[in-house]
C-alpha cells in the first residue's frame, strides 16, 4: 500500500482515533491503528475493545492495509511542519513515513490480527445536529459515577422517547438531566448506557456546529455517524435506577439566586470547607442565604447573599462541589433552588425551564 | 561535637514514660486492702491469665502473661482482681492529658505509655531529667500517686529501653552521647521492635547485643527485613529516627474479636460471638461516620493455624450489625463443620468516609439513620448495648480488652464508659 496526503488533512482524523487507544495496553496490538486503504479512499480505525472509532479520507493511493503504532504516528505527523505532505507505505512489513527530508520507519502488525467490534444490528435511529449532542453531554456528563460498584452507573443514560432525546447521569449524590427535540420518533422509550469512556470519546469529536450527527442503537451497542467519522462504543448491560422517582415533584421552598454571584460566593465558601468531604453550610431566612464552610482546623469561612425566598428559616448540608458544579452548568441568569427540608434532596434548574435540571442529596452536618 | 556537660541542649530529647503494673496499681490505689499484696489482674472473674500483677507478686517470680494456676504455685497468696477496662482507660486518658502540660507532642504508645517529644522544651522547661522528675509529679498528682518510670534519651527506643531499667519509679538517663556505649552490652531483645523471631536471626550473625549489631555491617539486616532491618540496626546503636507521632492515620480497618470459652461446638454460642462483634464493629463505624465496603470473618479453632475465614463484599450503606450478621451467618453455615471454635473476628476493611453525605437511590436510608442515631446515643449515654438485638443477651460477659492500638480518643477510643 502507498498513500500520499497533507498533514492538516491527516492530523485532526488521526488525532481523534489515535484518542480511544490506551496507553497501557494488555494486547500489543490495541496500541495500533489500523489503517486500510481501500478504493472508497482511506480508513484510520483506533479500538480499546469497548469503543471503536473510524475516520475516513478522501486520499489517493495504492490499496493495502497495516496496523502502525498510533501515539507514534501521531507525535510525528504533529511534529511535521506545517502544510508538510506526508507519504505513508508499507515496505518489508514496517511503515515508511517520508515527508520532505525525513524518514520514519515503524514496526507493524499484520491487519489481520486488528481486533474490530462484532455489532448486530441498528434497531433505532435518531438524528440531529452535533451542537445538540454535544450540549446534551456538556449538562450532564459530570455527574457520571467514577469506578462504582454500582457498574450501571459509571455511564450516561441515553433515553430516546417520542419527539425527545434525553441524557440522564448519576453518581447516586446528585443526578444530572437534560432533553434535547429531535424529529425522528419513536413509539416507545428506549434506554441504554453508554460507558464513561465512550461518552469521554464522544465530546471529543462533536463540534457546535448544525452538521448531522446520527445516534444509531442496538441490542449491545451505540454508533455515532458524522461526516468521514463513525463512532461505535459498546453499551453497558444494566439497569439504570428509576431516576423519575429520585426528582421530587411538590418541594415547598423556593429560592431565586443570581447564578453567577452564587458561584462566586460557592467557590470562596469552598475554600475553607473540608478538602475530602466539602460540606458547606446553607442558612435561608427571608430573603437571604448564608453559607458557611469549615475545615478540619477550625478555620471558617461565611458568606451572606441576597435572594429571593419567603419562608420559613432552613438550615441544610450540601457537598459545595455537587451545587457549584450544577450552578456552572446551567446557562442562565438566575438559578431556581427547590428545596423541601434537610433530609431530602434539592432541585437546581434554569427557571420555568423544564429541559435541564440537577438533583442534589444534602449532607446530614 | 557536642561536649557533655549538663548545661549544653541535647540535639533531641524524648521522654518515654512507663505506667509500673498498671492495671494492678490502680487496683491497689482504689481498694486500701490490695497494697502491699501480690496482686494478679485476670479478665475478669474467670479469666485464666494474668494481664498484670503488683510489684509485690512480681517479687515471688510471678510474670504477666502467666496462667494463674502457675502463678499461684509460685505466690500461693496471690489475690486474683477482675479487670476494669473503662477504669483503666479513663486514667489512663486523663495522664496522658496532664502530660500535655509539659509538651504537646506526646504519643500515646499504648493505655500505659507514652513517648514526649521535649527537644523544644528545654529552653522553656530545663533539662531533660528536670522534665522527666516534673513528668512522675504530674502523674503522681493527676493520677493519685500512681508510679511510673521515664527514659530520657535522644531517641525514642532507647527512651523506650531506659525507661525499663530502674523500676518501680525510676528515673534512667542516656544521653545522646553517651547511648552506643550504654548499650553495647545490651541484649538485642531488650530493644523494642527485636522479638524472638529476629533475636534468632541475628545470633546466627553471631551477635547477641547492641554492641554486636553494631559491628554487623548494615546490609545484613537491611537485606533480610528491608527499611525495618536499617531502623533496628540504627536503634542498637541509639540512633534511630523514628518521629514522636502526636496524630493517629486515619482507620483502615475496624475490627473486633473475641476469644470462646474452651471447646465451644455449640452453633447457638458461636452465632451469638459473631453477632456480638458484628454489632460492635457496626456501631464503632456509625461512630466514625463510616461504611464498609468487605466484612474479613474468620473463626479460630483449637489448634494453630486451624481455622476458617472470608473476605465478602458489603454494599456500602449505614453499618448495621444485623445485615452483617447475615453474612457471616450465612459464611458459618457453608463453611464450618461444628468443629471448636476457640476465636472469632470481625473485621470490616474497603472504608469510605461518608461524612454525612445522603443517598439519592435509598429511601429508607433517612429512616434507618435516624433509628440508628436513636439507639447509638442511649447506648452512649447509658453504656454500650442497653438497647441490642435481643440475641446477644446471651454474649460473652467478658469484659472489653484494652487493645495495645487503644487511644484516648479518636477510631481507636474502643472502650466505651
Amino acid at each position: 500500500m502507498h498513500i500520499t496526503v497533507s498533514r492538516e488533512d491527516l492530523i485532526k482524523p488521526l488525532g481523534i482515533v489515535a484518542g480511544v487507544v490506551e496507553r497501557r495496553q494488555t494486547l500489543p496490538i490495541l496500541s495500533n491503528i489500523l489503517v486500510r486503504m481501500t478504493p472508497k479512499g482511506l480508513s484510520l480505525i483506533g479500538t480499546d475493545l469497548e469503543v471503536e472509532i473510524s475516520a475516513h479520507l478522501e486520499v489517493s493511493g495504492s490499496q493495502g492495509d497495516m496496523t502502525v503504532p498510533a501515539r507514534k504516528l501521531y507525535d510525528i505527523c504533529r511534529a511535521l511542519p506545517a502544510g508538510a505532505k506526508i507519504d505513508i507505505s508499507l515496505e518489508k512489513e514496517k511503515a515508511l513515513i517520508k515527508s520532505g527530508k525525513s524518514r520514519f520507519r515503524l514496526l507493524t502488525m499484520p491487519a489481520a490480527e486488528f481486533p474490530a467490534i462484532e455489532t448486530s444490528n441498528w434497531e433505532h435511529s435518531v438524528s440531529l445536529p452535533q451542537k445538540k449532542l454535544r450540549w446534551l453531554l456538556d449538562k450532564t456528563m459530570f455527574c457520571m459515577a467514577q469506578q462504582d460498584v454500582r457498574y450501571y452507573l459509571n455511564g450516561l443514560l441515553f433515553e430516546i422517547g417520542p419527539k425527545r432525546l434525553r441524557t440522564v447521569a448519576t453518581d447516586g449524590h446528585r443526578l444530572s438531566m437534560a432533553d434535547v427535540d429531535v424529529s425522528n420518533s419513536l413509539e416507545r422509550e428506549k434506554q441504554v448506557i453508554l460507558p464513561r469512556k465512550g461518552v469521554q470519546e464522544m465530546i471529543r469529536f462533536l463540534e457546535d456546529s448544525d452538521e448531522p450527527v446520527e445516534i444509531q442503537i442496538g441490542q449491545n451497542h451505540l454508533r455515532c455517524n458524522l461526516k468521514g467519522l463513525t463512532f461505535t462504543s459498546k453499551l453497558i448491560d444494566g439497569r439504570f435506577p428509576d431516576y423519575n422517582k429520585v426528582i421530587p415533584v411538590n418541594q415547598g421552598k423556593m429560592v431565586m439566586v443570581n447564578r453567577e454571584a452564587f458561584r462566586e460566593t460557592l467557590n470562596r465558601a469552598a475554600i475553607l470547607s473540608n478538602e475530602k468531604y466539602r460540606g458547606v453550610r446553607f442558612g435561608l431566612s427571608k430573603g437571604v442565604m448564608t453559607i458557611t464552610a469549615h475545615n478540619p482546623e477550625q478555620e471558617e469561612a461565611q458568606e451572606e447573599m441576597a435572594v429571593k425566598y419567603d419562608d420559613e428559616d432552613l438550615e441544610i448540608g450540601f457537598n459545595v462541589n455537587y451545587i457549584s458544579d450544577a450552578a456552572a452548568a446551567l446557562d442562565s441568569e438566575e438559578v431556581e433552588f427547590n428545596l423541601n427540608d434537610p433530609n431530602s434532596s434539592c432541585v437546581l434548574r434554569t427557571p420555568g425551564s423544564t429541559n435541564n435540571l440537577y438533583v442534589v442529596m444534602p449532607m446530614r452536618l | 561535637m557536642a561536649t557533655a556537660g549538663a548545661d549544653c541542649y541535647w540535639p533531641r530529647a524524648i521522654l518515654h514514660l512507663d505506667m509500673n503494673a498498671f492495671f494492678a496499681s490502680v487496683e491497689q490505689r482504689d481498694f486500701p486492702e490490695l497494697r502491699g499484696r501480690p496482686v494478679g489482674v485476670t479478665n475478669g472473674e474467670v479469666g485464666t491469665t494474668l494481664i498484670t500483677c503488683s510489684y509485690e507478686a512480681r517479687a515471688h517470680g510471678v510474670k504477666t502473661g502467666m496462667r494463674i494456676y502457675d502463678a499461684r504455685r509460685l505466690c500461693p497468696d496471690l489475690i486474683q482482681r477482675p479487670s476494669r477496662p473503662g477504669v483503666y482507660v479513663r486514667e489512663s486518658t486523663r495522664i496522658m492529658g496532664a502530660l500535655t502540660n509539659l509538651t504537646p507532642d506526646v504519643e500515646v504508645f499504648s493505655v500505659d505509655e507514652a513517648f514526649l517529644d521535649v527537644t523544644h522544651c528545654q529552653r522553656l522547661h530545663g533539662t531533660p531529667e528536670h522534665m522527666a522528675r516534673w513528668a512522675q509529679t504530674l502523674v503522681r498528682n493527676v493520677s493519685g500517686g500512681l508510679p511510673c518510670s521515664v527514659g530520657v534519651a535522644g531517641t525514642k527506643l532507647t527512651a523506650k529501653y531506659a525507661s525499663d531499667v530502674l523500676k518501680p519509679d525510676g528515673i534512667t538517663v542516656i544521653p545522646p552521647w553517651e547511648a552506643r556505649d550504654r548499650l553495647r552490652d545490651v541484649p538485642v531483645e531488650k530493644i523494642c521492635g527485636i522479638g524472638p523471631r529476629i533475636a534468632a536471626f541475628l545470633a546466627s550473625h553471631g551477635a547477641r547485643t547492641c554492641g554486636d549489631v553494631a559491628a554487623l555491617p548494615m546490609n545484613v539486616l537491611a537485606r533480610r527485613y528491608g527499611v525495618t532491618g536499617k531502623h533496628l540496626w540504627l536503634a542498637c546503636q541509639g540512633r534511630d529516627t523514628g518521629a514522636v507521632m502526636h496524630d493517629v492515620a486515619p482507620p483502615k480497618t475496624v475490627g473486633h474479636g473475641k476469644v470462646l470459652p474452651p471447646r465451644t461446638t455449640s452453633a447457638r454460642v458461636v452465632e451469638t460471638y459473631l453477632r456480638h462483634m458484628c454489632e460492635k464493629v457496626a456501631g464503632r463505624l456509625r461512630r466514625l461516620d463510616m461504611q464498609a465496603g468487605r466484612l474479613y470473618i474468620g473463626l479460630r479453632y483449637g489448634f494453630p493455624d486451624h481455622g476458617i475465614e472470608t473476605v465478602i463484599a458489603v454494599p456500602h450503606g449505614t453499618p448495621d450489625g444485623r445485615q452483617f450478621y447475615e453474612s457471616a451467618r450465612a459464611f458459618l453455615q457453608a463453611h464450618w463443620r461444628g468443629e471448636a471454635v476457640t476465636q472469632v473476628q470481625v473485621t470490616a476493611t474497603h472504608l469510605i468516609n461518608t461524612s454525612g453525605q445522603l443517598e439519592l437511590f435509598s429511601p429508607e436510608e433517612v429512616r434507618t439513620l435516624h433509628r440508628f442515631d436513636a439507639i447509638d446515643r442511649i447506648n452512649n449515654k447509658y453504656g454500650e448495648f442497653t438497647i441490642a438485638p435481643a440475641t446477644i443477651l446471651e454474649r460473652s460477659t467478658m469484659p472489653n480488652v484494652i487493645a495495645p492500638a487503644w487511644r484516648p480518643d479518636g477510631h481507636r477510643q474502643t472502650i466505651p464508659d
